[in-house]
């Protein structure tokens, strides 16, 4: 395997020299993205031949074009591989979920239910109280944006890219949105006795009683 | 408006109000990742407390960090078995 400073330093060459760098690199692309499929199909059946192919041979074109796009960004804090193998990985996993939503609605504009019971006895008054107490807060708390980005990446459990393309955003802008949700409802929980803060350790659920000697 | 066939249980709930502090975006989660998975092989290192908790409440950068190491640790000859529980995932 070539050093870091040799991968650099080919990239950064011209003609042939360049073009044997950019052949290996979409080569050891194309290892990372086989190896993102291959873990992911276990979980999605639908991965296989050509379809399979495809992905692998599209993010692999993908993460060679980020590569290079960003190449005088590589601070050299890891090896130039492991850099370069997490676009392989980023773009095989986005196109992965792309491909599998492809032809899914993405509802987004209900909020689920609470149901009455819990599987455990000892849990199923605590459980239902505090899931009733975070539907309704879920229902009057949030902003309506909160509230569908909310119930659709944790609920409908949407892959976060797949929500990112139906809503024009990206996923940085999506964790922060479920973010700001997750600190709203915590608070208003914490208000309510649900959740406590400790000065040492973040909120953690109350039991009922503890509510009760409040 | 409540949809029928989507119910809010126990573990959904917890997920609702996982804490996410300290912060940490998934932009910076990503351009940490290679550093993260390196450190991790070449010295056993955990990574950031922001970070182990961006991982735990973010699955697709979660997903991107554990393939990344797998991959890194085999290209390595490194058993990602005995690596992996160094992100306290």
């Amino acid at each position: 395997m070539l050093a870091t400073d040799e991968w650099l330093d080919d990239l950064r060459a011209t003609g042939t020299r360049h073009d044997d760098a950019v052949r290996r690199l979409h080569e050891l692309m194309l290892r990372g993205a086989r190896h993102q499929v291959a873990r992911m199909r276990a979980t999605t059946p639908e991965l296989t031949g050509s379809v399979a192919e495809d992905v692998i041979a599209h993010a692999a074109n993908e993460a060679v074009v980020s590569v290079l796009g960003k190449l005088e960004s590589f601070e050299g804090r890891s090896r130039f591989t492991t850099w370069a193998f997490k676009f392989a990985i980023f773009h095989t996993a986005t196109e992965v979920r792309r491909t599998v939503w492809r032809d899914r609605e993405i509802p987004m504009d209900m909020v689920p239910d609470v149901p009455a019971t819990n599987a455990s006895p000892s849990l199923a008054v605590e459980g239902s109280e505090f899931a009733a107490a975070v539907g309704r807060a879920l229902d009057t708390e949030l902003t309506a944006h909160q509230r569908a980005v909310a119930v659709a990446l944790l609920i409908d459990e949407v892959p976060i890219d797949v929500l990112a393309d139906q809503l024009g955003s990206n996923r940085n802008a999506l964790y922060k949105t479920l973010h700001d949700a997750r600190v709203r409802l915590r608070r208003v929980l914490t208000e309510q006795g649900y959740l406590e803060v400790s000065k040492t350790a973040p909120a953690t659920r109350t039991n009922s009683q503890e509510r009760r000697n409040r | 408006m409540t949809s029928p066939d989507r119910r809010i249980d126990d573990a959904t709930a917890a997920s609702l109000t996982q804490n996410t502090e300290p912060w940490l975006s998934c932009d910076d989660c990503f351009a940490l990742t290679d550093s993260c998975v390196d450190d991790l092989l070449a010295h056993r290192s955990a990574p950031s407390e922001a970070m182990r908790v961006h991982l735990a409440a973010c699955p697709a950068c979660r997903e991107d960090v554990t393939s990344l190491l797998e991959l890194v640790a085999a290209e390595h000859g490194v058993d990602p078995a005995t690596v992996a529980p160094l992100l306290m995932l």
